[in-house]
C-alpha cells in the first residue's frame, strides 16, 4: 500500500481517546453528518433509536475487525465494493441469526437491521481506519463509532418523543402531544439542527474556557488524533 | 503521460497520477473480487442452512398462533389451510387443502366463472405445478364439523414495499381482527399500521360493509384513540364487549389514518378490503366442499 497518504498518526490512539472520539469529537450524526437519512427515519422515539444503534454497533464493530483482519488481501482499486460485500454479509447474517434463534427480538429489530447495509457511516469508518489500523485500535474506533450513533440517536429520539408525542420510552409525560411536528420527518431534520447547534456550542465555550486556562484546544477535525473532550 | 489536465494548486497533498492498469492488474482485480464474492457466497449459503429450518419453523409457528389468537379458538377447533394458485395457460384457479396432520388433502379446479373442473386429491407436500401463480392462503377454522372462522392472507402495496397481512372473519362474517405479519413501513410512521391499535379500527366491520370502507385523514376521537390503546392489554373478545357501544359507533365511520402515514394506512386498508371481497366469492364456491354455509 505505498503511496496512500496516513490520514492519522503513525502511532495508535489509546483506546478511551478513540471511544471518546466516536461519541463526541467525531459524533457520526452530530459531527460527520452521516446517515442522517435513517437518523431521522427512526428517531421519532427513543426505543426506535436504542434499536437501531445497537444494530449499527453491531455491524460496525463486526465490519471493522474483518476489513482489519482481511486487509492485507484486499485489492486497492476495489475495496470499496469489498468494503459494501462485507458489510452486506454480517448484515445478512445478523438477520439470519435473529430470525432462526431469537424470533421475538427479531420481530423488534428485523426492520432496522436490514436498513443497515447502506449506511455511511460504516464504509467511512472502514474506508478512514479499519483500513489502515491494526486490529486493537479499529474495534475500539468501531465500538466508539457505534456507541456514538447509539447516542446521537438515543438523544435525537428523546427529544423528538418529548417534544413529538409527549412521552419518553413510551410512558406519557404530558397529557397531549406538544408539538407534533417533532414527530414528522421535517421535524426529524430540524431536531438534528438544533441538536448539531447546541453540541457545537457546548464545544465552542469548551475550547474558549480551555484558551483562557492556557492549553489551545485542538480544533474536532483533527482531535482523533487523541484530544477527544469531554 | 495521462497528465493533460492541470492538477496543481489543490489544497492537499498532489497525488501522482495513477499508472495504466496492466493486463495482469485486471486479473488480480477480477480474481480478487471474485474470491471475495464467493466467499461471502460461502458464508451467507452457510449461515442460510444452518438457520433456515429455524426460521421456517417459527414461521408456521407465529402463523399458527396468530390465527388461534385472532380467532378466540382452543384446542378442540382444527384449522384448514387452503392454498389458491392462478393457472394461467387453462385459465383456471386450483384450491388445495393441506391438513396439518399431514393427510391428503383436496384439489379443486374452477373456471375464472366459477364452474368446478376438477376434483381430486392431492398429498399435503406436493409442489405446485409449473407457471402456478400462488395467489394466497386461507385458513378454514372448524368446530365440531361447523366454520368457526377464517383467516384469510393478503398482501399489499405499502409505502416502501409490500404488506403482507391475515384478516380473521368469524363465523358470521365479521372482521374478528386484522394482522399484518411482514411489512416493510418507517418505524415510528407507516410501522404504527402493524399496531394493535391501528388494527383494532377494522375489528367489528362487516364483509358486506367493507366495499364502502374509506380512510380519513380527520383526527381520531380521544375516547376511539383511548380504547384502541387498550386493545393490547386485554383479551380480545372482552375488548369487544366491553367498548361495544364505541365499536358500533365506529363501525359506520371510516379508518382514521395513521398520522403522517396516510399513504401506508391506505394500503392497509385497502388490501383488506380487496381481501375479504376475493373471500366472500372464493367461499361461495369452496363452502359446498369444504363444509358449511356459502
Amino acid at each position: 500500500m505505498s503511496g496512500e497518504p496516513i490520514l492519522l498518526t503513525d502511532r495508535p490512539p489509546s483506546a478511551k481517546a478513540l471511544l471518546l472520539n466516536g461519541i463526541f469529537a467525531e459524533n457520526p450524526v452530530f459531527r460527520l453528518a452521516l446517515s442522517l437519512c435513517p437518523a431521522v427515519a427512526v428517531t421519532t422515539t427513543v426505543a426506535n433509536g436504542i434499536m437501531l444503534g445497537v444494530a449499527v454497533l453491531f455491524v460496525q464493530v463486526a465490519s471493522s475487525v474483518t476489513v482489519a483482519l482481511t486487509r492485507q488481501w484486499i485489492h486497492p482499486r476495489v475495496r470499496i465494493p469489498i468494503y459494501t460485500i462485507i458489510i452486506a454479509v454480517w448484515v445478512s447474517t445478523i438477520d439470519m441469526v435473529l430470525a432462526g434463534f431469537y424470533p421475538a427480538l427479531y420481530a423488534q429489530v428485523g426492520l432496522y437491521v436490514k436498513l443497515i447495509v447502506a449506511f455511511a457511516i460504516i464504509i467511512s469508518r472502514l474506508e478512514v481506519f479499519a483500513s489502515r489500523m491494526p486490529l486493537i485500535p479499529t474495534f475500539w474506533d468501531g465500538l466508539g463509532m457505534g456507541l456514538g450513533f447509539l447516542f446521537a440517536l438515543v438523544v435525537i429520539g428523546a427529544f423528538r418523543e418529548l417534544l413529538g408525542s409527549g412521552a419518553i420510552l413510551g410512558h406519557a409525560i404530558t397529557a397531549e402531544k406538544p408539538l407534533l411536528f417533532f414527530a414528522l420527518p421535517a421535524g426529524g431534520f430540524f431536531s438534528i439542527a438544533l441538536l448539531m447547534a447546541f453540541f457545537n456550542f457546548v464545544e465552542a465555550r469548551m475550547l474558549k474556557a480551555r484558551a483562557a486556562a492556557g492549553r489551545p484546544g485542538a480544533p474536532a477535525a483533527q482531535a482523533a488524533s487523541g484530544g477527544a473532550h469531554g | 503521460m495521462s497528465g493533460t489536465h492541470a492538477g496543481h494548486g489543490g489544497a492537499g497533498a498532489a497525488r501522482p497520477p495513477r499508472p495504466p492498469v496492466s493486463a495482469g492488474e485486471v486479473l488480480r482485480i477480477a480474481t480478487s473480487m471474485v474470491v471475495t464474492c464467493a466467499l461471502a457466497a460461502a458464508v451467507l449459503g452457510a449461515v442460510y442452512v444452518a438457520t433456515e429450518r429455524y426460521a421456517e419453523q417459527e414461521r408456521v409457528r407465529g402463523e399458527r398462533s396468530a390465527i388461534a389468537e385472532m380467532l378466540g379458538l382452543d384446542s378442540t377447533a382444527t384449522v384448514l389451510e387452503v392454498r389458491q394458485y392462478l393457472v394461467r395457460d387453462r385459465g383456471e384457479v386450483v384450491y388445495r387443502t393441506a391438513p396439518a396432520d399431514g393427510s391428503r388433502g383436496t384439489e379443486l379446479g374452477f373456471t375464472l366463472s366459477g364452474r368446478l373442473t376438477e376434483r381430486s386429491t392431492v398429498s399435503a407436500d406436493a409442489d405446485p405445478g409449473k407457471g402456478w401463480v400462488p395467489l394466497g392462503r386461507l385458513f378454514v377454522a372448524t368446530r365440531r364439523d361447523a366454520p368457526a372462522g377464517f383467516v384469510i392472507e393478503g398482501e399489499t402495496q405499502g409505502y416502501k414495499n409490500r404488506i403482507r397481512f391475515f384478516v380473521a372473519l368469524d363465523d358470521s362474517f365479521r372482521i374478528a381482527g386484522v394482522r399484518v405479519v411482514e411489512h416493510e413501513e418507517d418505524p415510528g410512521l407507516g410501522a404504527e399500521v402493524a399496531t394493535p391499535w391501528f388494527q383494532g379500527q377494522f375489528v367489528g366491520r362487516s364483509a358486506s360493509d367493507l366495499p364502502a370502507l374509506d380512510v380519513t385523514r380527520d383526527p381520531m376521537p380521544e375516547d376511539w384513540r383511548a380504547a384502541l390503546r387498550e386493545r393490547d392489554r386485554t383479551d380480545p373478545g372482552t375488548w369487544r364487549a366491553h367498548y361495544a357501544a364505541l365499536l358500533a359507533r365506529e363501525g359506520k365511520r371510516p379508518v382514521y389514518a395513521v398520522t403522517g402515514a396516510t399513504i401506508s394506512s391506505r394500503a392497509l386498508t385497502s388490501g383488506v378490503r380487496a381481501a375479504v371481497n376475493h373471500f366472500r366469492r372464493r367461499w361461495a364456491l369452496l363452502s359446498p366442499f369444504l363444509g358449511g354455509p356459502a
